[in-house]
């Protein structure tokens, strides 16, 4: 199994449907993010396993799962950042209560 | 893989004994089932702070994989920035936002069992679509990548200098960026009470009231 | 553009009412009891230069038997339908200029005495100048779609007359009806044009420029099989419709009785002398059409004959004394429909114009005897008048004769000539029937004048002690009415069927006469003519005699119980008379009643299924647009939900369908 690309893939989409489900159901901003992680991670494992099995990916799969963790580090850091703040003036982290953008 | 001194001489038989599996595909799918256990826990913990323990086990049990899959410094890097950092980040801000009624609200929206739908319709599609899709180009064997030669091609390879120089600027801007965007200012005036800068850019708002549920 | 002096002379007549009408409605309301110093001269040289061209025209001959025709220039050019200003002056203009212009003028002079106590005067000589300006257009005009332009203009203006008073619910009332059942009329006759149109391709009456005109095309097109004689008699009778609205023969009656509701010179201008006798005059000028249709003819004679019993069956039993004249008109003007439709034209044509003078007289006579009753219509109300008011009553006493057709005055000889063509062209019912109207407008007349003038008094004797002859202003008119109403019938009529009017209509009328086959036999008094004349003037004098005898002569007193025993004699016929025929309720039930509910009904489906779907459908889209709008809930959330929905199901529908 270890040895099949589809295993890896079929984990790497089950991660992603998790993540799928727990950013559209959870109410508190914070579980939002950490969802957010599992789908990013997800893809980096696909990315990751595309290029275990293909010899002239390998580099160029890790590479790029580098530079997206990069990237994942600054968008949670913005995130929390802006959760934060709207926390300051909501006193809440419920997604819920967000709604001014309805009218 | 270098096994650890002690177990230096344990011979382990090719396959495991009964079942006839190889021991990485055990390794596998323990490493796999502990990552989704703990995924599932995060998605559906009631208490947020056990949530983002989970996590961190979740990317412990990745970093396994990646391993698993040749890919060791991408391990390292996960446990490192993942765990090390992000996670951390992320238990801060469950700290700083913390209300009284944590324990007894609901945790879930009333849109979930759509949710639910959607994330079992988008997994299916995946799964479906791998399993009926022919890889050409791979092989059977797991290879490893070395340092090295990530190395070489992240400093040979134009396209990839640019990214990395783009990264860079882009980390650069989130550090910023999180800093002004979380930062209380102090004001001058002394009656004034303390509101972060973002704030103070908006039309005053009762600080304690909250949106009315719709 | 060049005008001879003549044509220029036409132009004024047609412009200077108008241009009075035009400075009155600036500057009338300033102009206080002066109101009349801008109308009445308009008039005064208005009436000049048409008896100039009448002089011109009938007794010089300088147009000729054609007459003058000229354009004064392009009014549509829009291809094939291409109308001019086209007008003409030929004899029967003439004739009729003759008694629009006169009796219109002595009727401006009237109005400023009767209406000198009226505080909108200004108003109504302007309306009576555009009346003018109106009445002038229709019988100058040279083409179809001038005439009818024309044609609306009257009708306009007399809803203005007649509504004069219009704070009176009862003048708008009658204003308005006037107006209804004259559109009535126009619209067949707009049909009509539309039918000539289509068939001959132009408007105009007589050849021009452009080519021939409708007056010869159609026989033309008849007699070359272009078309058939059952499309003749439709042309004819749509033109006919028009008649019958503008002359309030029947069915189109209705309105001339209520139109009394106006000041009495209106009633005197436009009902008894000009307006009303614009249908004749078209039938009289579009004979070429009408002599080629001879069921058509027939149809009109039988209209004409059966409004004049009918109306004359009215007139028995009136109180007012104005409706009493108006029902004569009616009687009158039929007894010039059933001359048109038996052939007579000329006969036709010069009752019209002694018609025009004595019933002028009649009704200005009438307004005088009201004024000086201090405004009482109901004849019930006066009597023993001739002393108090002699000038009045004379020249009224003269018109009376001359309309019950007593020889020698004017009405004795166009009647006769009616009644006489009508049994030499072998339409005896029509002369039957005439000699019958001919007895009951004496016995009426004389009714009305044993009630008005004779007898015992019984005006109101707060009133009485103040009855005074009107001022000279009203008086004049009378004067001179009585005049042509006495002597015109011999200065024209007279040898009957060559007379000089006669002499001047030939030319018209020669194509239709031949066309219908109508031999003029030299007057003959031993034979057929003269026992016509002598039964014409007995049935007259009977008729005569009855009303005297019942009502009271000078001193002579109202047989009051003679009255009485004939009225019970004759109740039902009573009850019938004084209901006008049941007329307005069958028309008030078929459609106000009849109608108004159908109107209900179609507004209530406009209402509702109308504009229930326009409404609906905007409802439904308000409605889909709220439904809609819950999509917005502004929650992030559930905008992810639809972003993972949608990406879903695009790769879903990719998948399947696409692949």
């Amino acid at each position: 199994m270890s040895h099949s690309l589809d295993a890896y893939l079929i984990l790497s989409g089950l991660l992603f449907s998790i993540g799928v489900f727990g950013f559209l159901a959870r109410r508190n901003a914070i579980a939002m993010l950490m969802s957010i992680e599992l789908m990013l991670n997800a893809v980096n494992l696909a990315a990751i396993a595309f290029g275990a099995f293909t010899p002239s990916l390998q580099t160029h799969a890790a590479l790029i799962v580098l530079l997206v963790m990069a990237v994942a580090a600054a968008e949670a850091t913005v995130g929390l950042a802006i959760v934060i703040a709207i926390y300051r003036n909501r006193r809440t982290p419920l997604v819920d209560e967000y709604a001014s953008m309805r009218d | 893989m270098t096994p650890l001194p002690v177990l230096a001489d344990l011979q382990l038989p090719p396959n495991i004994p009964i079942i006839g599996w190889a021991w990485d595909d055990l390794l596998f799918l323990i490493l796999a089932g502990v990552m989704l256990g703990c995924a599932l826990f995060v998605v559906l913990g009631r208490n947020i702070v056990r949530s983002g323990i989970a996590m961190m086990g979740c990317f412990a049990a990745l970093a396994g994989i990646y391993v698993l899959a040749g890919a060791v410094i991408v391990a390292a890097s996960e446990v490192l920035v993942y765990i090390g950092a992000i996670s951390v980040l992320i238990l801060f801000a469950i700290m700083l936002t913390q209300t009284k009624s944590g324990p007894t609200e609901l945790v879930f929206h009333r849109q979930a069992w759509a949710g639910a739908l959607a994330a079992i319709g988008f997994g299916l599609l995946l799964i479906v679509s791998v399993m009926n899709t022919q890889w050409p180009l791979a092989g059977s064997v797991r290879l490893v990548a070395s340092t090295s030669a990530i190395a070489m091609l992240l400093f040979q390879d134009s396209l990839y200098i640019f990214a990395l120089q783009v990264v860079a600027v882009l980390l650069t801007a989130a550090v910023i960026g999180g800093v002004f965007l979380a930062k209380r200012e102090v004001s001058t005036d002394p009656g004034e009470p303390e509101m972060a800068t973002l704030d103070r850019l908006r039309a005053p708002v009762e600080a304690t009231t909250a949106d009315q549920p719709a | 553009m060049n005008l001879t002096t003549n044509e220029l002379l036409v132009t004024l007549l047609l412009v200077l009412p108008l241009a009075g009408f035009g400075v009155s409605a600036l500057i009338g309301r300033r102009l206080y009891t002066r109101a009349w110093i801008v109308e009445v001269p308009v008039l005064i040289v208005t009436w000049l230069i048409a008896m100039y061209l009448v002089y011109q025209t009938l007794f010089l001959g300088t147009f000729g038997d054609g007459g003058l025709h000229f354009t004064l220039g392009t009014w549509i050019p829009a291809g094939a339908f291409h109308v001019d200003f086209n007008f003409a002056v030929d004899n029967l203009t003439a004739v009729l200029l003759i008694v629009v212009t006169t009796i219109g003028m002595l009727v401006h002079v009237y109005s400023i005495g009767y209406m000198a106590h009226e505080p909108g005067r200004w108003r109504f000589f302007a309306y009576l100048n555009f009346f003018m300006f109106s009445m002038l257009l229709l019988v100058l005009a040279d083409n179809f779609v001038l005439l009818f332009a024309a044609w609306e203009l009257v009708g306009l203006s007399s809803y203005l007359l007649i509504g004069f008073w219009y704070n009176r619910r009862s003048a708008a009332l009658a204003a308005k009806k006037a107006f209804l059942v004259n559109r009535v009329g126009d619209f067949g006759f707009a049909l009509g044009i539309a039918a000539v149109w289509t068939t001959v391709g132009t408007f105009n009456f007589t050849t021009t420029t452009a080519g021939p005109g409708v007056f010869q095309l159609l026989p033309q097109a008849l007699q070359t099989g272009a078309i058939q004689p059952w499309q003749m008699t439709g042309i004819a009778l749509l033109l006919f419709c028009g008649a019958v609205g503008k002359s309030a023969q029947f069915p189109l009656h209705v309105w001339l009785p209520d139109a009394m509701e106006g000041p009495t010179p209106v009633s005197a201008l436009i009902h008894a002398a000009t307006m009303v006798n614009a249908g004749v005059y078209f039938i009289a000028r579009a004979n070429p059409i009408f002599s080629q249709a001879p069921q058509a003819m027939v149809f009109v004679a039988a209209i004409g004959i059966f409004t004049a019993i009918l109306a004359a069956s009215i007139a028995f039993t009136q109180r007012d004394i104005k409706r009493v004249l108006a029902y004569s008109t009616l009687s009158q003007l039929g007894y010039m429909f059933a001359g048109l439709g038996v052939g007579a034209y000329a006969a036709a044509i010069f009752h019209l114009m002694t018609h025009g003078f004595f019933k002028g007289l009649l009704f200005l006579g009438s307004g005088s005897v009201i004024h000086s009753v201090h405004d009482e219509q109901d004849m019930n109300k006066m009597g023993a008048l001739w002393r108090k008011i002699p000038i009045t009553h004379w020249t009224m006493l003269i018109g009376s004769i001359a309309l019950a057709g007593i020889p020698p005055l004017a009405g004795f000889f166009s009647k006769d000539e009616i009644l006489g063509g009508a049994f030499k062209n072998g339409f005896l019912v029509v002369w039957a029937i005439g000699v019958v109207v001919a007895v009951m407008t004496g016995f009426y007349m004389f009714r009305l004048m044993g009630k008005t003038f004779y007898g015992e008094s019984h005006v109101d004797p707060e009133v009485e002690p103040k009855i005074h002859e009107s001022p000279w202003t009203m008086t004049l008119p009378l004067i001179l009415l009585a005049i042509p109403a006495a002597l015109l019938g011999i200065a024209l009529g007279w040898p009957p069927d060559s007379g000089q009017i006669h002499q001047w209509l030939e030319p018209i009328f020669a194509g239709a006469t031949q066309t219908l086959g109508i031999t003029e036999s030299q007057f003959n008094f031993a034979g057929i003519d003269g026992t016509l004349i002598i039964i014409g003037a007995a049935a007259a004098a009977l008729g005569v005699v009855f009303g005297i005898w019942f009502f009271g002569l000078f001193g002579m007193r109202e047989k009051r119980s003679q009255v009485e025993r004939l009225t019970n004699a004759l109740r039902p016929l009573y009850r019938a008379s004084v209901a006008k025929w049941w007329f307005d309720d069958l028309n008030d039930l078929i459609f106000v009643r009849f109608g108004g509910f159908v109107a209900r009904a179609l507004w209530w489906f406009d209402v509702r299924v109308v504009d229930g779907t326009v409404n609906g459908i905007g409802a439904l889209t308000q409605d889909t647009g709220r439904g809609i709008r819950q999509i917005q809930t502004g929650r992030v959330q559930n905008y992810a939900l639809g972003i993972a929905a949608g990406l879903l199901l695009i790769a879903v529908t990719y998948i399947f369908v696409v692949r």
